[in-house]
């Protein structure tokens, strides 16, 4: 008996088929699945009634936002001093070569090292989850559980308390124009961790802080010398993380900041908590 | 010096990968600061930043998408400070889910979606609808409708899931059939609902003479 390998999937009704016509129409369905939608509508004329009006909708739609949008229209042409900016931007960042070899952070690294903190640089993408699950997470940009503006700065370092099993105080940035907005639990690899946001007119932070006696975390990169504190820069997907340490607790401080602010920024913290 | 030299090459590749894509960046700029001036910033920004971050890119892989990740993500940190608008759409994605099914606006829209079909509808009321969307839905119909990115690509551009981006294209072009369609009325494109019933007349009745 030969078996026809379609006969094992059932095939679609007009509920799964309403469910997929955005994405088919879209042309996002897989092979098996957009097979399957196209037999449904060969064979429903409702389904197939509806598709179409879907379809002109959309083509609709688009034509809309492309005649108003679209290239050639004032809205969706750059102007043409924003290129030459641009392109002298560029040309200026140029014409500091050195910059580009001792990248990411030749400058926040001699500051730093001055002041006896070890700057690690790593230079490839993190691999760390410290760093990339950081990233992600702040990225998502969740909503916060307490804000600075309801509790006040102070109450909210102490809100961590009784909610995690380690002390979660954030450390102190000693800049002024930092400013604590507020806090929420995360978690790192199922572990919990305390995230605190930050805001500075030069960007914005996300603090993680979690309970690594194991010192699971933190190894990215070279093999590090000690100092007061070791500080590893990474950059990882855009964003500057610095990764650091105090005992069994580690820091990941994920900003859109440029480099030399965040280790500025850093090393002030740590300088703070000696 | 040959350094300068090597970085100098390192530009001229940059530029000639990366401003060709210049007008579709600013286009989404000014959609998502809806100023020239914070547009024009976020697009230098951006440009300064892939420039900085180049060695990153993986070469062959699709650079349109890796800028438009960098500006969205630098337009999320740096241009966008209010959390409200957020929050909102967060509440309202939620919804979007029972609302597919259960609302009746939503299925009165998929009665009825000829509607939608206006081809004098104003520029400046096809904006307006755009830029009434809450910011995740812009988004994400820019990517999709405009400069048609995948889902896939979407979903990395925005750090989302896939299925997120379904959810969010699926509200955001339903609220934007909605505005442009109350746009098109007012601009009295659209039949109203007296005349079209009118219109229907005699196809109602030629039903009702069939079925008496």
């Amino acid at each position: 008996m030969s078996v026809d390998p379609t006969e094992a999937t059932t095939a679609m009704d007009c509920a799964e088929l309403e469910r997929s016509l955005e994405a088919y129409l879209d042309g996002e369905l897989a092979g098996p699945e957009q097979a399957e939608a196209s037999d449904h509508l060969a064979r429903c004329e409702a389904c197939r009634s509806s598709a179409d009006r879907q379809s002109r909708v959309r083509s609709a739609l688009r034509a809309h936002l492309k005649a108003v949008l679209g290239p050639g229209t004032d809205a969706g042409r750059a102007p043409e001093a924003l290129r030459e900016r641009i392109h002298a931007v560029l040309a200026k960042e140029r014409r500091s070569p050195w910059r580009r070899l001792l990248s990411p952070v030749p400058i926040a690294a001699v500051a730093a090292c001055a002041a006896g903190v070890l700057v690690v640089l790593a230079t490839h993408q993190g691999t760390d989850p410290l760093v990339d699950e950081a990233v992600a997470k702040h990225t998502r940009d969740l909503p916060l559980e307490v804000t600075a503006a309801s509790v006040g700065p102070e109450a909210l370092a102490g809100w961590f308390a009784g909610k995690l099993d380690f002390n979660a105080a954030p450390p102190r940035f000693h800049a002024d124009d930092v400013r604590l907005v507020g806090a929420r639990l995360s978690h790192i690899q199922d572990h919990p961790a305390a995230y605190v946001r930050y805001e500075s007119p030069r960007g914005h932070m996300g603090l993680f802080i979690l309970d690594d006696p194991q010192r699971r975390y933190g190894d990215v990169g070279r093999p590090m010398q000690a100092g007061p504190a070791t500080v590893r820069l990474i950059n990882a997907r855009g964003y500057n993380v610095a990764v650091w340490r105090r005992n069994e607790i580690v820091y990941s401080l994920v900003s859109d900041l440029d480099e030399r602010d965040l280790a500025r920024l850093v090393e002030a913290a740590q300088a703070g908590d000696r | 010096m040959f350094d300068l030299r090597r970085t100098d090459i390192a530009r001229d590749e940059f530029e000639r990968l990366t401003m060709q894509h210049i007008d579709p960046l600013y286009s989404a700029a000014l959609r998502l600061t809806k100023n020239d001036r914070d547009a024009e910033d976020l697009v230098q920004d951006t440009f300064l930043r892939a420039y900085r971050f180049f060695d990153k890119f993986e070469r062959g892989t699709n650079i349109k998408a890796w800028l438009f990740k960098i500006l969205t993500n630098t337009f999320i940190n740096r241009y966008r400070r209010s959390v409200k608008e957020r929050n909102i759409v967060e509440g309202s994605e939620r919804d979007a889910v029972h609302e597919r099914f259960i609302s009746r606006e939503a299925s009165e829209y998929a009665a009825n979606p000829e509607q939608f079909f206006f081809d004098r509808l104003l520029s400046d009321d096809v904006l307006r609808a755009v830029d009434a969307l809450p910011i995740d839905f812009r988004m994400v119909v820019i990517l999709a409708d405009l400069q048609e990115f995948s889902y896939k690509e979407i979903a990395e551009i925005l750090d989302i899931p896939v299925g997120t981006v379904m959810s969010r294209l699926f509200r955001g072009r339903r609220l934007l059939q909605k505005a442009l369609a109350r746009y098109a009325v007012i601009s009295g494109v659209l039949r109203g609902p007296d005349e079209s019933a009118a219109v229907d007349l005699d196809a109602y009745r030629r039903r009702r003479g069939k079925l008496a």
